[in-house]
């Protein structure tokens, strides 16, 4: 089995231990990485499609034809980059016009989008190609009881119609968990489960604002789950959670600290991983949560 | 409150700007006319529940009153999620997400966007990501990955043909950013 990783901006550049964590994971669970050679972002939301559709489409095309080419399927642990790439994939399947003028901008460099490789989120790909199962099977470390809260993320759910792997209902998530359980974890449920992060555009543009999402959040998985862990799907969620607590404690907004890891990392330690090598940036302190999985 | 300041708070509908609601049909929003205003989009929305003057049901409200300037001058169309809920929740498939990202789309044309998003549109340009931070070679060092990801930032090949692609899309006939080609 093999499948194109796409790494993105802040996974490549702020959470390098998240990419190594993938590089890791996948072959170790015997599925080997492409490194698409030449990709470029997604593009994010607030550039090109912030310009324009065609301009979205093309740049978004641009990377689906490195994986078409190869004839590989795409996988991300960036939420942005998997909503990106899907929805700009939605858009040329389902407009031919969009299609044809993306087309025609991209013949002049010896590309063509076609339209034949998926873009698929890191967790949900091994969930439907390998399955939990063979998960267990596979783990040298089990997490043992392990208290988690969940963080699925926006861009892992909504909307359905552009993804190619789906959720039975996404307003109620259950991949992750199952994924999770897999590992060992005993996963609680709180209200504000599916709430957004406050990550992303509404961080750069009020920050206030969003550091008041992610305390909600936070309070709320305190108080219904009182997790050891936070475990995202997202590597957006994953880096508002981990760095938004500082400053929510430095204003007295929450007095406790909860480690943040994204499911790519935990599984990484699952199977043996370097753990400064696949965590080794966290802000929050994951050093006792490395102790209780690995010994 | 004073007579004179309740006729201010009305909204004069006659001044309304009607090109607009074309302008966001033409700029991806083409399922504008059909919101009916329901605002579940609205019991969805995170800007809603942060507190944002705009949402996406006022802002399709707001597009088809054609208050072009109450849009332009307020911040909430940038720190939309893209999260797609409203989309995934409209009975109406109006793609509300779309019809923001349509209202940026005006604003861009308007040169009305905030610094963030040209930085990011510049940084695109010139490494091929819209987030790049410089000092990265030695954090990614830390973890055991080479300097550089497999991107156009270790291809400059690669870099040349998306720079070459983006000056053939309507950013460079915007001109928000620099994009001459090299050499010339």
């Amino acid at each position: 089995m093999k499948v194109g990783f796409f790494v993105g901006c802040n996974t490549a550049f702020n959470r390098p231990d998240l990419e190594q964590a993938v590089r890791y994971a996948f072959p170790a669970l015997g599925i080997e990485l492409d490194n698409l050679e030449g990709q470029s972002c997604c593009p994010s939301w607030g550039t090109m499609p912030s310009v324009d559709v065609v301009g979205w489409c093309v740049v978004g095309a641009r990377n689906h034809t490195i994986a078409e080419e190869k004839g590989l399927d795409i996988v991300t642990v960036c939420g942005s980059c998997y909503g990106s790439l899907a929805e700009s994939k939605y858009k040329m399947d389902t407009h031919p016009e969009i299609k044809e003028q993306v087309n025609n901008i991209l013949k002049d460099f010896g590309r063509e989008y076609k339209g034949t490789s998926n873009v698929r989120l890191t967790f949900y790909y091994l969930y439907h190609e390998l399955g939990p199962d063979k998960i267990k099977e596979a783990i040298k470390y089990k997490l043992d009881g392990l208290k988690v809260a969940l963080q699925p993320g926006c861009h892992t759910l909504w909307p359905s119609k552009v993804y190619y792997d789906k959720e039975e209902d996404p307003f109620h998530p259950r991949v992750l968990k199952e994924m999770c359980e897999a590992l060992g974890a005993t996963v609680g449920h709180y209200t504000r489960l599916i709430d957004c992060c406050g990550m992303g555009a509404m961080r750069s543009t009020d920050m206030e604002k969003s550091l008041k999402l992610v305390e909600r959040k936070l309070l709320s998985m305190k108080s219904e789950v009182n997790p050891d862990l936070i475990v995202t799907g997202c590597s957006s969620c994953l880096i508002q959670l981990d760095t938004a607590q500082e400053f929510l404690r430095n204003s007295k907004k929450i007095n406790f600290e909860i480690p943040v890891l994204h499911y790519m990392q935990v599984l990484a330690l699952c199977l043996g991983a370097d753990p400064e090598k696949v965590t080794g940036l966290a802000k929050t302190n994951v050093k006792p949560i490395i102790e209780r999985i690995v010994g | 409150m004073t007579n004179e300041q309740a006729v201010a708070d009305i909204i004069n509908l006659s001044e309304g700007d009607s090109s607009l609601a074309n302008e966001i049909r033409e700029l991806g929003g083409e399922e504008l006319l059909e919101c009916i205003q329901c605002a579940k989009c609205a019991a969805a929305c995170p800007l809603a529940l942060a507190g944002f003057s705009f949402f996406n049901k006022r802002v399709i409200q707001a597009v088809l009153m054609g208050l072009r300037d109450a849009l332009l001058d307020d911040s909430s169309i940038w720190a939309c999620q893209s999260c797609n809920r409203c989309t995934e929740i409209c009975p109406r498939e109006v793609n509300p997400f779309e019809i923001i990202q349509a209202m940026r789309r005006v604003a861009i044309r308007e040169f009305a966007l905030p610094t963030l998003s040209i930085e990011g549109l510049k940084s695109l340009y010139d490494t091929g990501h819209a987030v790049y931070l410089a000092g990265a070679g030695n954090t990614r060092n830390k973890v055991g990955l080479p300097e550089k990801p497999p991107s156009t930032v270790a291809n400059p090949e690669a870099l040349k043909e998306l720079q070459a692609i983006l000056r053939k899309t309507a950013l460079a006939e915007l001109g928000i950013i620099p994009m001459e080609e090299p050499g010339v």
